[in-house]
């Protein structure tokens, strides 16, 4: 069952990968098509709901996990800074609305860089 | 362990992420983008990705465990093999940017592409599920 879980939590962890790496490439100025976005954004969504979802479960089912772990809290606090990074910069591009997007992508890319840190070193656990 | 790990998971997640938009990139057309990004984000992602594996291999000991566990063995299988799949994609894309065709070689990068993303799914699931 762990494994199983562990496996789709990576699983949503790389779709929010690529959406970060697809939307690097807008900011650093490629002319990316709109199925790019459309799909970029779409592996925004379901990475975003999968790493929540799959990642309170394996909290919830692991013993040496407490759902209160400082890092855990930590994790969905970052997480609800990204995914509203993440829906701001997605509702700008589709209003055409570019002044400020490539700013807030790389903070957002930033966030999830933080989320990777946590997972990795899980301080307090 | 803790930084070769950081280390060896953002590499894969540029390498995957890198992959999906080259995807994206061949299949709408644009070759030069998918050129540039396996150049850029795939090749460096699969360095990082791989530096990585071996590090943790070295100070975990991994490469001296007899039998050698089967989630290493397919670790392996899948990341050497990437190297040469991502140098023939970039040959095949880049002549077809060259060229400006969007024909035959395209096609065959946006294959390989396709073939990479499903094998590195099938590591993050050995690397998950450790299977002996």
């Amino acid at each position: 069952m762990y494994d199983w879980l562990l496996f789709l939590h990576l699983v949503a962890a790389f779709l929010l990968a690529a959406t970060i790496v697809m939307y690097s490439a807008v900011a650093l100025g490629a002319a990316a098509p709109g199925r790019t976005l459309f799909i970029a954004d779409r592996c925004w969504d379901v990475g975003g709901l999968g790493t929540l979802i799959f990642g309170i479960w394996l909290a919830l089912n692991l013993d040496q996990y407490d759902f209160f772990d400082g890092w855990i809290l930590g994790a969905l606090a970052l997480w609800f800074v990204a995914t509203g990074l993440g829906q701001s910069v997605q509702r700008r591009m589709a209003g055409g609305d570019t002044s400020a997007v490539a700013a807030m992508h790389w903070i957002r890319t930033l966030v999830v860089i933080g989320l990777l840190v946590l997972m990795v070193w899980k301080p307090g656990a | 362990m803790n930084l070769a790990l950081f280390v060896h998971i953002l590499g894969a997640m540029v390498l995957v992420g890198s992959l999906v938009l080259v995807a994206t990139s061949l299949a709408a057309r644009d070759v030069k983008l998918g050129y540039r990004t396996l150049l850029i984000g795939v090749l460096p992602g699969w360095i990082v990705m791989r530096g990585g594996a071996e590090w943790i291999a070295e100070k975990e000991n991994v490469n001296d465990i007899d039998p050698t566990p089967a989630w290493v063995d397919i670790g392996y299988s899948v990341a050497e093999p990437t190297l040469l799949l991502i140098i023939i994609a970039a040959v095949c894309s880049g002549l077809a940017a060259r060229r400006g065709t969007t024909g035959g070689l395209r096609t065959a990068a946006l294959v390989l592409v396709g073939i990479m993303l499903v094998a590195s799914f099938v590591a993050i699931w050995a690397m998950a599920t450790k299977p002996t």
